[in-house]
């Protein structure tokens, strides 16, 4: 228990330390890194065990070490080491350091979090937090042109694929009662398929396959070890440990349909990396193919060869990136035509890289062989063996092209000396994940009795891939892209889109649905300003009316009067003893009047 | 049918028809006001028979005899400051040059 | 019945009916007053005699106040107050002696034709009429009383303003300077 604890609570603290105290942060960073791969450690070899920490009611949050979980947390753990050592050197001369490794560190936490989760309540929390994660640090270098669109299209587009594992994971908690991942795992039946499906959707998302694999090409803004980290090894890997641990549940036809997207998406992405002008989207591209192919092995219905494939890949893939932060260094720029030659420059990380790039393509005995060839006996052996097989062979083929392509910009063209800072603590990292290339191979058979899930072996399967392999990388040292692809190269260059893309298809149509409601509520808000007027008309009528209704009438009463007044004023004569004569006499009159009614009545 | 009582009315209305002829021939305010003191005067002692000889018990006769003295009094004292006023303003209180207080 | 009290009563009578005439045929103004004074004095005499003794006594001290009064207020409005100069001061006089007769005529014929009922003969004494009248007063009368009061302050009001003077101009600023 106290070792679940460590691995996800030691990053997280070193990350709150370090937005606190901004100093010393590599220091806390390596050591919190340290500590969480000792922990990780401890939970590979020791028993299973079980945080349950208090939740919803009725559904507690749980941290589960099963070999699976402790499995995919040590390698979390030992990637995101290495490529901290490396980031410590890649940032030597970045004024930002805290920020970003505060925000490595809280991903590195979500990450472990995401991966020994036993509830799907925090496994959900850890996908958000892994997307938010992968936001900020994509968007890192948030002053340069363009990176704050890539951010936030990467962050739309693994967002909107989340709802897949929303809806997903209400569906299972509704139909099992808890939100226990284990329990849900024996759901089946129709909803089996219909949640597999959005899980589906939610690991494309995250896994970017096709057709949502675009943002990971736009993700390659950000600083080299975040690609190396989350884009190769870690966050993109979710949907697969995703698709990996509910494998058990997912029925035949799901399955078909994740091997189908597995293959399109390699098949897509292959011939995208086949065509790329930039070393890191070439590799970005090369990511989707490579998690195309294990998704093909989990529709194959061999999980186990997509989790040694997803092992291997991630040191692959983060020694690639690594070494191509070292060549980003060292000729400023990115872009193949830029780093013709660089090979020259550093011949000592040139030679790792070329060693992870042949095992990606295949060559025994680099891990990726054994990987590989898991994954093409797996697909010889499912069911729909007459699909997935051949695009398991493409995929290899393409891998192998343009991994050669790649080698061969790289090493033909004139050096370029520059000195590099950092250069010693890059080595470190890049060095490291190398060996783990070599490495691994030899250690797969130890992880097949360790998962003890059964393993498909196929000599048949053995020398296709080599035979493949081979091909791919004959084809990508000798002939350019250009000849190679032909017509496909320009489409390959958008990204394949069809119909317009994403953007005709759905920012369009949102963006008239906008224009749309600003007009209506323009329209509102002056039908509501001439409700008001018409108010303030009627009040001024009113006001008027009466002004020059009533009071004229009035005022015309008052002149009458005076008028009245005045004719009467010409009987009287004004002399006073007159008037009182008359007013005597009148009075008297009255009063003899009133007499002689009295007397009479 | 006591004579006096005849007598003090008689007496009463002769002032009263003094009283009238003073208020209306004269041509001086203060004249005029006392032809209106003689006027009150006649009223005055029409009460006070009135109440001596018909019921001396109720005293309200001479109650209202008071108010009859009181509002001579007034009377004169308001008159007066009129006189004042219209004196101060035209240096004269004869009534026939007031004719234009009809305008 | 002829009682003393009906020959005082006679007497007071002509003398008032005499010098009320008076008062309208003087030239004098000075002796208009005193004639009006003698014969509102001779009014009082009646009450008197009519046994009202407080009216009487009331209506002589305050007739005596205000004719004198009057006679400072003729001398000061009035052209010829000594009447040396013997001018006929009256104008409608026969309309207004017409009036004066037919007047008296007719409260005279109301006097001695209408049947007044039966006479008191005895009066109560004086002591006790005052204190009746006190009581009267203050007891069954009060809101006469009150409205007698309220009135005689409106009065004393209007004719105070009515006849003071308005401050000159040059005065108001003077006082103003002086704060």
């Amino acid at each position: 228990m106290t070792f679940i604890g460590l691995v996800i609570l030691v990053p997280l603290l070193a990350a709150v330390a370090i937005l606190c105290w901004r100093k010393r942060s590599r220091e806390l960073a390596l050591s919190a890194t340290g500590i969480s791969f000792l922990s990780s450690l401890g939970l590979l070899f020791g028993p299973g065990s079980e945080l349950i920490l208090p939740g919803l009611p009725n559904m507690p949050l749980r941290l589960v070490a099963t070999p699976l979980t402790a499995l995919l947390s040590t390698m979390v753990a030992v990637v995101s080491t290495l490529v901290l050592i490396y980031a410590t050197g890649y940032m030597a001369k970045d004024k930002e350091k805290n920020r970003f490794f505060a925000t490595l560190l809280l991903f590195i936490a979500a990450m472990q979090t995401l991966v020994l989760a036993g509830d799907w309540i925090l496994l959900l929390s850890a996908w958000e937090l892994i997307g938010l994660s992968s936001y900020l640090l994509i968007g890192f270098w948030y002053e340069k042109p363009g990176v704050k669109t890539a951010a936030t299209r990467a962050f739309l587009v693994t967002r909107s694929a989340d709802l897949g594992l929303y809806i997903a994971a209400f569906m299972l908690i509704a139909s099992a009662g808890s939100s226990d991942i284990a329990t849900t795992l024996n759901t089946d039946g129709s909803i089996a398929i219909v949640a597999g499906i959005f899980l589906l959707i939610a690991a494309m998302g995250k896994s970017a396959q096709t057709p949502l694999h675009d943002w990971l090409q736009g993700a390659m803004a950000g600083p080299t070890p975040v690609s190396a980290l989350l884009h190769s090894a870690t966050l993109v890997a979710a949907g697969a440990i995703l698709l990996i641990r509910t494998a058990p549940m997912l029925p035949p036809e799901t399955l078909a349909v994740i091997g189908v997207v597995g293959g399109v998406t390699a098949l897509v992405t292959g011939l995208m990396a086949l065509g790329e002008s930039d070393l890191k989207r070439l590799l970005a591209a090369s990511t989707s193919s490579q998690y195309g192919l294990m998704f093909l092995a989990v529709g194959a219905g061999v999980p186990l060869a997509a989790l040694l494939h997803l092992i291997a890949h991630a040191a692959i893939k983060s020694s690639l990136f690594l070494g191509a932060g070292v060549f980003q260094h060292s000729r400023g720029s990115t872009a193949l035509s830029d780093l013709a030659g660089v090979a020259r420059d550093q011949p000592r990380i040139f030679i790792g890289f070329a060693i992870a790039a042949l095992a990606l393509a295949g060559i025994p005995p680099l891990s990726g062989f054994f990987s590989k060839d898991t994954i093409i006996a797996a697909t010889m052996a499912a069911s729909n063996a007459w699909l997935f097989a051949p695009l398991a062979l493409a995929g290899t083929v393409l891998t192998g092209a343009y991994m050669a392509r790649m080698l061969r910009i790289l090493w033909q063209g004139s050096a370029r000396k520059k000195t590099l800072v950092g250069l010693k603590q890059m080595s470190i990292g890049f060095g490291g994940l190398v060996a783990l290339v070599i490495v691994l191979g030899v250690l797969f058979p130890s992880i097949e009795t360790f998962i003890a899930m059964p393993l498909p072996g196929n000599r048949l399967a053995v020398v296709l891939g080599l035979v493949a392999a081979l091909t791919g990388l004959l084809l990508g040292w000798f002939i350019p892209a250009r000849t190679l692809m032909g017509p496909l190269l320009e489409k390959a260059n958008q990204g394949f889109s069809l119909a317009g893309g994403f953007d005709r298809l759905c920012v369009r149509p949102v963006f008239v649905i906008a224009h749309a409601c600003e007009k209506l509520e323009r329209r509102l808000y002056a039908a509501v300003l001439a409700v008001g007027q018409t108010g303030i008309n009627i009040a001024h009528m009113t006001r008027n009316s009466d002004e020059q209704g009533i009071d004229l009438f009035i005022f015309s009463i008052v002149r009458r009067t005076i008028k009245l007044g005045n004719h009467a004023r010409t009987l009287q004569s004004g002399l006073i003893h007159r008037e009182l004569a008359i007013s005597v006499i009148v009075t008297a009159g009255l009063f003899i009047f009133a007499a002689i009614g009295l007397l009479m009545y | 049918m006591s004579v006096e009582l005849v007598w003090a009315l008689i007496t009463g209305a002769a002032l009263f028809g003094v009283g009238i002829y003073g208020a209306l021939s004269q041509t001086n305010l203060v004249m005029i006001m006392m032809g209106v003191e003689l006027i009150l005067a006649g009223a005055l002692i029409n009460l006070v028979a009135f109440w001596r000889y018909l019921h001396p018990d109720a005293m309200s006769g001479q109650m209202f005899v008071l108010i009859v003295m009181t509002v001579m009094a007034l009377e004169m004292a308001v008159g007066f400051g009129v006189a004042i006023a219209r004196f101060r303003s035209k240096g004269s209180v004869e009534m026939e040059e007031a004719a234009e207080l009809k305008e | 019945m002829i009682t003393g009290q009906s020959i005082f009563i006679g007497f007071f009578g002509v003398a008032a009916v005499w010098f009320g005439i008076v008062v309208f045929r003087t030239f004098s103004m000075v002796r208009s007053a005193i004639a009006l004074l003698f014969s509102q004095t001779a009014l009082g005499a009646m009450f008197l005699t009519m046994q009202a003794e407080f009216l009487g006594v009331l209506q002589i001290m305050m007739m005596a106040t205000e004719m004198s009064i009057m006679a400072f207020f003729m001398v000061m409005f009035m052209m010829d107050p000594g009447g040396m100069g013997k001018m006929e001061m009256t104008h409608q006089k026969r309309l207004s002696l017409i009036v004066g007769l037919v007047s008296f005529v007719g409260a005279v014929a109301i006097a001695i034709f209408i049947d007044w009922g039966p006479v008191a003969t005895t009066v109560a004494d004086t002591a006790q009429q005052t204190k009746a009248l006190g009581l009267e007063l203050l007891g069954r009368s009060m809101l006469v009383f009150e409205m007698a009061g309220v009135t005689i302050l409106t009065a004393m009001i209007a004719a105070t303003s009515v006849a003071i003077q308005p401050l000159p101009l040059s005065a108001i600023k003077h006082k103003k300077d002086r704060v």
